[in-house]
């Protein structure tokens, strides 16, 4: 027997031998993954209106990430520049193809396009969801936001829609699916890296971003 | 049984030498507390909290009823969207499909993001043995590596060590820098791992994680992380192995918030980790990143034998720490007096049903019994009470110490006859109140006790016999 | 209402080291109108022997305090401890055995540690003593955490006049005791106890109180041989004004 053959026999005899056992347990499951039970939601994953806005906005500043607000798409170029000028960065930086990233007019600034590399000194990726529960940002890869931008950019630069935003991670989920998205990865970032490994002490920028910057529009 | 030699059988010289560490306490001292407060401030902000745990150990437990259904359902995602599961029975299966993927991918260095699951299998020491260089990837397991440790603690790592042992390793492993180099600051040491680490990551031909979930209805594997190490191990190498045991299935996303909601409060107190990514598979066609071979090494190593038994609630653990955190032994003497992966509350139950309560049984005897563990614990683990069954098998196997066995058969006959009982309370209490003495400096047979302590002498007579006797 | 029949469940430690406890006890369930009776076949509750892995013996144990303690209205303890086997353990020591179970819950209902019987049942919030010192508290680990043993207590020394009651940093933190922990892993116990005795010195207080003898005696023990300077008494001991009798290992 293979081992996958000597496990899952364990498990079901395992299974079959409580007493409280369902006759028909492969029902039980097939509908429990595609309707599932509906969980506690904690007041603080279902604010809606201004409300919504206002935690989420709380919630990214705990967790160490900085915002600016733009009021349309055609504002994102102008106001990466300006915050790029404002951290005193290189008018540099990496993304994806993402078709909101082309539309732009991004004027002098060096754009380049592609996968992270060893030195990014700062990364642009668009959101396709975030979360105000937690202040979490959930980014989907692909050729439009690769995943290694997330990670290897020293600073990181997200743009949200902010009709995006989602109270929590359960609705989140429900609009995550109603798009129909199936990336290799989905990326939920509450803020830049950090770790307290050495003596106990919380540091920012361990190995993935030591800053991360919303831009959010609308 | 795996890589790592369990001491855990020497849990009481592992201890008393824990005790005179002077670099160990200081950093035990340095962190008591700071987990704690965190923890209890996190979930003060969740007035719901205590029924998302209900709800987190009824989800669980209908998984491990039905866990066969999950896995086939699981495996089948995962398949479909490219990628391949490998059952392994034992650490050592473990070891061997691992390093047959290492192999056949031609690779020299494997990146490592956390798992204690490649702990547990000793799969750095094999991969070494074949040629092939393990790099730890989060920094406290890099501090570890470089030290020659296994971890002390199952979400920090490096707890154990100090500041300026830190600074020592890094001297002594980065001797390429220069020897006068500034690393005085917190942040310059963490700099230091930063860039060491960066290119190894573009080195490495192969990347392993380990899951804290893995999701039935989607067949994604789900890591939580604070440092961003664990994605870039498995987005820049071209071979993606997940190293998970069996139970880390929930069945849909939304289960997964469920279990996300308790993890980082119960372990570092944060509302959640910094990185929670969902991978499937291998890269899509269009994809200009992530590994091309994505593989999953699913762990038995004993635990479908709990399935069924009293120790099944073991399986709901998600991993947090909170029960050592909470722990007044481990805040005491760390975590690698318990001599093998996993320390505290959680490893004295687990490891006996891993490893054989032979070898370490002692560990669900060295608590006691306080229940600030199972007070915090996030799935509502049931600890002192696995522990305790734990010595009820040792004591029915006859593994408990002859000379307690005795004294508890001879202190029983006594306590079910109450006449004897008397008797012997009566003597007890006189031989000792007869010196006079209000206490003892040494005692026959309570050695263990006026070692450390003094031992208060009693009042004189016994209550039952004044009562008799009619005072009030 | 006629008076309520109080069964006094003693406890080893208390019959053996410290028969002054039983007392004070008595006295405070008198006062509060209740009549104390204590039945005279009680041994031990088990504890040792459940703890230990022997359950053969903790169920005969059991059954005995069972048989001894359930024609009472109630069964009070001086100790969160023993009161926690009889309200938590007994039903899982006999499942399986539904009658006992049945037994063991009933006896469950009834039974309690002594401030939170006179708290929670009586809804006694003042004892009518006065004393002018300062005490601090230290939870037990089973009655703070099986019992819920935690404000009751602060409730009534809150009534003695003069009394001060000074928390001390992680009073919720086990002593060390643990039963036969203490002997078995002296060193780590001795570490436990010794964090204790220094967050208890820290508050400045002239004694500690808790409501179980075991974790006292050990607290007490350890002050001793350090030479700490407050005394430990078991927290009935205050609340029935009993302050003649020595402290735990004090010279008479």
């Amino acid at each position: 027997m293979s081992a996958r053959d000597t496990i899952l026999a364990r498990v079901r005899d395992a299974a079959l031998a409580r007493p409280e056992a369902a006759t028909n347990r492969e029902a039980q499951v097939a509908e429990r993954m595609t309707v599932g039970p509906k969980g506690i939601i904690p007041h603080q994953g279902q604010a809606t209106g201004p409300q919504k806005l206002r935690q989420f906005l709380e919630k990214l500043e705990a967790n160490d990430t900085t915002v600016t607000r733009v009021s349309s798409e055609d504002e994102i170029a102008h106001a990466v520049a300006r915050e790029l000028r404002k951290r005193n960065l290189p008018a540099a930086i990496r993304m994806g193809e993402d078709p909101m990233f082309h539309a732009q007019d991004w004027g002098s600034l060096d754009v380049s396009r592609g996968p992270g590399r060893l030195e990014e000194p700062v990364t642009l990726s668009r959101a396709q969801f975030a979360i105000a529960e937690t202040g979490t940002l959930v980014l989907t890869s692909g050729p439009d936001n690769p995943v290694t931008l997330t990670f290897l950019g020293e600073t990181h630069f997200v743009v949200l829609r902010t009709e995006d935003l989602r109270s929590g991670f359960e609705d989140m989920w429900g609009d995550f699916r109603k798009r129909g998205l199936d990336p290799r990865t989905v990326n939920m970032v509450s803020g830049p890296s950090r770790s307290a490994d050495i003596g106990q002490v919380l540091q920012l920028g361990a190995h993935g971003p030591v800053a991360l910057h919303l831009f959010m529009v609308g | 049984m795996s890589g790592h030699v369990p001491t855990s059988s020497a849990f009481k010289s592992n201890s008393q030498e824990a005790l005179v560490n002077r670099n160990l306490q200081a950093a035990l001292r340095g962190s008591r507390g700071n987990f704690i407060a965190k923890r209890a401030a996190a979930r003060a902000n969740v007035p719901e909290f205590d029924d998302i745990r209900d709800q987190a150990r009824d989800m669980k437990n209908h998984v491990l009823a039905n866990l066969d259904l999950y896995l086939e359902a699981y495996e089948k995602k995962v398949t479909e969207a490219g990628g391949h599961v490998h059952w392994a029975e034992t650490a050592e299966d473990a070891r061997r499909i691992v390093l047959d993927i290492c192999r056949k991918s031609n690779a020299k260095t494997v990146n490592k993001g956390k798992t204690m699951i490649s702990e547990e299998c000793g799969i750095n020491d094999h991969l070494a043995e074949n040629g092939i260089k393990p790099v730890e990837t989060d920094l406290g397991e890099y501090i570890i590596q470089l030290r020659g440790e296994i971890p002390s603690h199952i979400i920090a790592p490096a707890v154990h060590v100090t500041v300026p042992e830190i600074e020592e390793a890094f001297r002594k492993h980065h001797a390429h820098l220069p020897p006068d180099r500034d690393l005085s600051e917190l942040a310059s040491l963490q700099a230091e791992a930063r860039s060491e680490l960066r290119a190894k990551y573009f080195e490495a031909e192969v990347g392993i994680t380990g899951a804290n979930m893995l999701i039935a209805e989607t067949g994604q594997s789900v890591i939580v992380t604070n440092e961003g190490n664990g994605d870039l191990s498995q987005s820049l190498p071209k071979v993606h192995i997940v190293m998970a045991s069996l139970e880390k299935i929930v069945p849909t996303l939304e289960d997964s918030a469920t279990l996300l909601r308790l993890l980082a409060r119960s372990a570092t107190g944060q509302e959640m980790s910094v990185y929670t990514t969902f991978s499937s598979g291998p890269k899509r066609s269009e994809d200009p990143d992530g590994p091309e071979e994505y593989h999953v090494v699913l762990l038995d190593n004993g635990r479908s034998n709990m399935i069924g038994t009293e120790f099944e609630e073991m399986l709901r653990c998600i991993r947090c720490g909170a029960c050592m955190n909470h722990c007044p032994v481990y805040q005491s003497v760390g975590g690698h007096a318990y001599g093998w992966v996993y320390p505290g509350p959680m490893g004295a139950v687990l490891t006996p049903s891993l490893i054989g309560v032979e070898e370490g049984g002692q560990l669900p005897n060295a608590s006691t019994f306080c229940g600030r563990c199972e007070a915090v614990c996030p799935m509502r683990i049931p600890l002192p009470k696995m522990m305790r069954s734990w010595r009820e098998r040792e004591f029915e196997k006859n593994l408990t110490p002859s000379a307690t066995r005795y004294g508890l058969g001879v202190w029983a006959w006594a306590a079910q006859r109450p006449w004897a009982y008397r008797l012997a309370a009566r003597i007890a209490n006189r031989s000792l109140g007869i010196t006079g003495k209000s206490k003892f400096s040494k005692l026959p047979l309570a050695g263990g006790w006026t070692k450390f302590r003094d031992f208060p002498a009693p009042q004189g007579g016994t209550f039952m016999d004044q009562w008799k006797a009619g005072k009030r | 209402m006629s008076a309520p029949r109080v069964a006094l469940l003693v406890t080893c430690l208390v019959d053996m080291f410290r028969p002054s406890v039983g007392f004070a006890t008595v006295k405070l369930l008198e006062d509060a109108g209740c009549t104390v009776e204590v039945p005279q076949r009680q041994t031990c509750c088990g504890q040792p022997a459940w703890n230990s892995g022997d359950r053969e013996h903790a169920k005969a144990l059991a059954a005995q305090v069972i048989e001894e303690f359930e024609g009472f209205d109630y069964v009070v303890a001086p100790s969160g401890s023993c009161a926690a086997t009889v309200v938590k353990d007994y039903t899982e020591m006999f499942k399986g055995d539904e009658a006992m179970v049945t037994r063991a819950k009933a006896l469950a209902a009834k039974t309690h540690e002594i401030t939170s019987f006179l708290t929670d049942v009586l809804g006694i919030n003042d004892v009518k003593q006065a004393l002018t010192t300062s005490v601090t508290y230290h939870d037990s680990c089973s009655g703070l955490r099986s019992l819920g043993v935690s404000e009751q207590p602060r409730k009534l020394l809150g009534s003695v006049e003069g009394l001060e009651l000074r928390e001390m940093v992680e009073n919720d933190v086990c002593c060390g005791f643990g039963g036969t922990f203490c002997v078995k892993f002296p060193d780590v116990s001795n570490s436990m106890v010794s964090d204790k005795t220094r967050n208890i010195a820290d508050t400045g207080a002239d004694m500690v109180l808790a409501g179980d003898l075991g974790c006292l005696m050990n607290m007490a023990g350890k002050a001793s041989r350090e030479g700490r300077n407050f005394k430990a008494r078991h927290v009935v001991e205050i609340l029935a004004g009993d302050t003649k009798t020595p402290a735990i290992g004090e010279d008479k």
